[in-house]
């Protein structure tokens, strides 16, 4: 019973914040479910709307966790899967048979049907915990309801109304969970580790399971990172090259930055710029072609983006403390502040990176939702991103180590930076180009190198640090 | 019945070659803790040039601790390390050039190719041994093109070692170097080991629980125990002075025999086995006399030097 107790909190262990509110939800949606009598129906709409949110976001959560936990030799356990079924029944008494035998007790309408499809969601999340790419059955269900919204609503209607419903739903959760139990189950070659401060994301999704080994990817990710990595090794033999033509401090930095930031090359940049302006392209056209988007939210949504890879760096340096040790050797600086000053100066390229992929985020957002004020939102992510990027490359340098201080960080600096792009755009209208745009760079830029120089000062002064992260 | 005694740690043999000779590396009052548990107290170390000293220390004495520290990979809480003569309180520049590393662990870069790896490393070296790292590579079986991520464990230790001996270093600092390679890859290791230090003035630290190896380079022996230096010594004096005296009667032992020089003491049986430094045959042989005991005296290996001292 200990080990099952166990594999319930891991949750609670990797995302408490998340977790404690989900199980807070879960008891929200209980007393909506408890309150049916004397409130009717729309408590009940409600709790099913709770638990079905928190069924579906606890599963993926726990997916996740398992994931992490269901390596090869965790497989060869005594009882292991035996535990695993424990943790699978407790989830489900606790998600699906309580709220649905609550639901027939108060005389619920539909109390089945609701119990089946919280059996699927819950499936469906512990799925795509474990395989991300079950995330994108998702999008073909929105694609398919964008294309014919009417027919959609008949399809709903008619599958509430029909006998099959409950079947077909539980028969659906037990193909998901087969399928979640074969890949979690499944024994398999670790992923070759790729460098903690990689760039190969195109959105915000994670590139480390909660284990912290290399995420999982799909053929297609495979691919697209073997082409990635083939411009690290072309860049990385250029600059080799260059290096040995006529050796130079200006090449020797762009060596380091070679080996630390190996997909932050030109070509590796265009081809993120390219990847991105084709899935974007396919969900603004395909996916959500009903919609229109406001532009400045697009904008702003371009500065979140362009702002995801300083969390990772912030991260990243962390975890490659320990093959730091054989840079600083190789380097072989004067002093521990050269040898500081030299990341600083060779990381200091990501604002630039950052800022072009902003503006070609927005330039993309401007064509996408035919945008009144084009040159208004280039100025502004200009700026912005310069001063956000700043900010961010600073904070996530010298911030706070622990998991819950790191995420603050990055929420303060991400909304931060999008409610200062929705100023500047605000500015840029009332004040004008030149008078706006002087007043957006003095605060933006004024801030962020400010903040830039002084967290320089404060990385500089401290002690390299080569022993590898607790966590 | 079985039960052991020590004695206390032997005190450090002074050793005139090393006060003639400037040493590589001069270690005063080192401390170091990780939170409240202190694994080094106070080392005070001499390690003078040309020499090979293995480090020896059970799992969990500090050794990995000690040698990070002495390179600067790992801050110090007191103390002071010398290496080359200046103090490490900065790297110094070329100083770490001279320096050849090999981690316990081999946290080099998993995503880069072996090729680029070291053409990257050699770039800022000044002085690259680009023949013997092509030498090494073809002899172990290293493929340039494979990613470093894809080398198993063994083959990670020899590209560790290609990189750290390539700029011909002054001083070679290995952590257990050898501890996941193959027998073949071991001796050619040694051998290449042995190849280097015939250059003069060139000096190795290497800590490892492989005794065989340390006899095969004739190293001079330092044992870290309770986060201290204990002693360093060559391995010859080692031998000639550490002896086995094994005293055996009918009736066993009920406590051990006081014997100068006594190290450590085990009884078993009706044996009592003692380490003893510098033994006395006269007197041992009165004392067996004595206590109507026959008397061995006996040359340990020094595995087993290692297993009673450590």
């Amino acid at each position: 019973m200990r080990a099952i107790w166990q594999l319930w909190l891991l949750p609670l262990r990797h995302a408490p914040l998340a977790a404690a509110l989900l199980q807070s939800i879960w008891l929200a949606g209980a007393v909506a479910l408890g309150s049916v009598p004397w409130t009717g129906e729309a408590a009940a709409w409600m709790a099913a709307m709770l638990i079905g949110a928190g069924i579906w976001l606890w599963s993926m959560l726990l997916g996740m966790d398992l994931r992490g936990v269901c390596q090869p030799d965790s497989l060869l356990l005594p009882g292991f899967r035996r535990r695993l079924a424990g943790i699978g029944l407790l989830h489900l008494l606790q998600w699906v048979l309580l709220p649905t035998a609550l639901g027939l007790l108060l005389g619920v309408p539909h109390a089945l049907l609701a119990g089946a499809l919280l059996l699927l969601l819950g499936a469906f999340g512990l799925a795509s915990g474990s395989e991300r790419y079950l995330n994108l059955l998702v999008w073909a269900l929105f694609v398919l309801a964008g294309w014919k919204p009417g027919l959609a609503v008949q399809v709903a209607r008619a599958l509430a109304a029909s006998p099959w419903a409950v079947p077909l739903a539980l028969l659906l959760a037990v193909l998901l969970l087969r399928l979640a139990l074969r890949n979690l189950l499944h024994v398999e070659d670790r992923e070759i580790d790729s460098s903690p401060l990689e760039n190969t994301q195109l959105g915000r999704s994670r590139l480390r399971g909660a284990d912290g080994a290399p995420a999982r990817r799909g053929a297609v990710g495979k691919r697209i990172l073997k082409v990635f990595d083939a411009t690290a090794q072309y860049a990385m033999a250029q600059a080799l090259a260059r290096w040995r033509a006529r050796p130079s401090a200006q090449r020797r930095m762009v060596l380091v930055r070679r080996l630390l930031l190996p997909h932050d090359n030109p070509q590796a940049i265009a081809l993120r710029l390219v990847l991105v302006a084709v899935l974007v392209s396919f969900y603004v056209v395909v996916a959500m072609h009903r919609q229109h988007f406001n532009a400045a939210a697009v904008g702003a949504y371009a500065i979140l983006l362009g702002l995801t890879r300083f969390p990772r760096l912030g991260q990243g340096m962390r975890r490659m403390r320990p093959n730091l040790a054989d840079l600083y050797l190789t380097l072989a600086p004067a002093t521990r502040a050269d040898y500081q000053k030299t990341l600083t100066d060779a990381l200091l390229v990501l604002v630039p990176i950052t800022v072009l992929t902003t503006v070609a985020y927005t330039a993309l957002g401007i064509v996408f939702t035919h945008a009144a004020a084009p040159w208004r939102m280039l100025l502004d992510a200009l700026l912005v991103g310069t001063g956000a990027s700043l900010v961010a490359l600073a904070v996530h340098l010298i911030g706070p180590e622990g998991r819950l201080g790191r995420a603050v960080v990055d929420i303060a600096v991400t909304l931060g930076a999008m409610a200062t792009y929705w100023g500047g755009y605000w500015l840029l209208g009332v004040l004008g180009y030149a008078i706006g745009g002087a007043a957006l760079a003095l605060v933006t830029l004024g801030f962020g190198i400010a903040v830039w120089l002084g967290a320089q000062r404060e990385y500089q002064r401290r002690t390299p640090c080569f022993d590898a992260p607790l966590e | 019945m079985s039960s052991t005694a020590m004695a206390p740690p032997v005190a450090a043999a002074p050793e005139p070659a090393a006060q003639a000779r400037r040493p590589v590396l001069c270690v005063r009052g080192l401390h170091k803790s990780f939170r409240k548990r202190e694994v080094l107290r106070g080392i005070d170390w001499d390690v003078p040039a040309g020499r090979v000293i293995g480090l020896l220390g059970r799992n969990g004495a500090g050794k990995t601790t000690l040698l990070r520290c002495l390179l600067g990979l790992s801050p110090i809480d007191a103390g002071t390390v010398e290496l080359f003569g200046e103090a490490m309180a900065e790297p110094g520049g070329e100083r770490l050039h001279r320096i050849g590393f090999v981690p316990q662990t081999f946290d080099l870069f998993p995503w880069m190719k072996v090729r680029a790896y070291l053409d990257f490393t050699a770039a800022f070296y000044a002085r690259w041994n680009h023949a013997l790292a092509a030498r090494l590579l073809a002899d172990w079986q290293l493929d340039p093109k494979q990613k470093i991520g894809e080398l198993s464990q063994g083959q990670r230790q020899k590209l560790a070692i290609v990189r750290a001996i390539a700029p011909e270093p002054d001083l070679l600092v290995l952590d257990e170097p050898v501890a996941s390679l193959d027998p073949q890859a071991r001796r050619a290791f040694m051998a290449e080991l042995l190849e280097l230090m015939r250059a003069p003035g060139k000096t190795v630290i290497f800590s490892t629980h492989i005794t065989a190896d340390l006899e095969r380079a004739d190293a001079d022996i330092a044992l870290l125990r309770d986060g201290a230096i204990v002693f360093t010594r060559p391995l010859g004096e080692l031998r000639e002075r550490m002896k086995r005296v094994v005293l055996a009667r009918a009736q066993g032992w009920t406590q051990a025999p006081a014997v100068a020089g006594l190290l450590k003491a085990t009884l078993k049986g009706p044996e009592a086995q003692l380490l003893v430094e510098d033994p006395q045959p006269d007197s041992l042989q009165a004392l067996a006399e004595r206590e109507g005991a026959a008397l061995r005296i006996e040359q340990p290996t020094l595995e087993d030097l290692f297993v009673e001292l450590a």
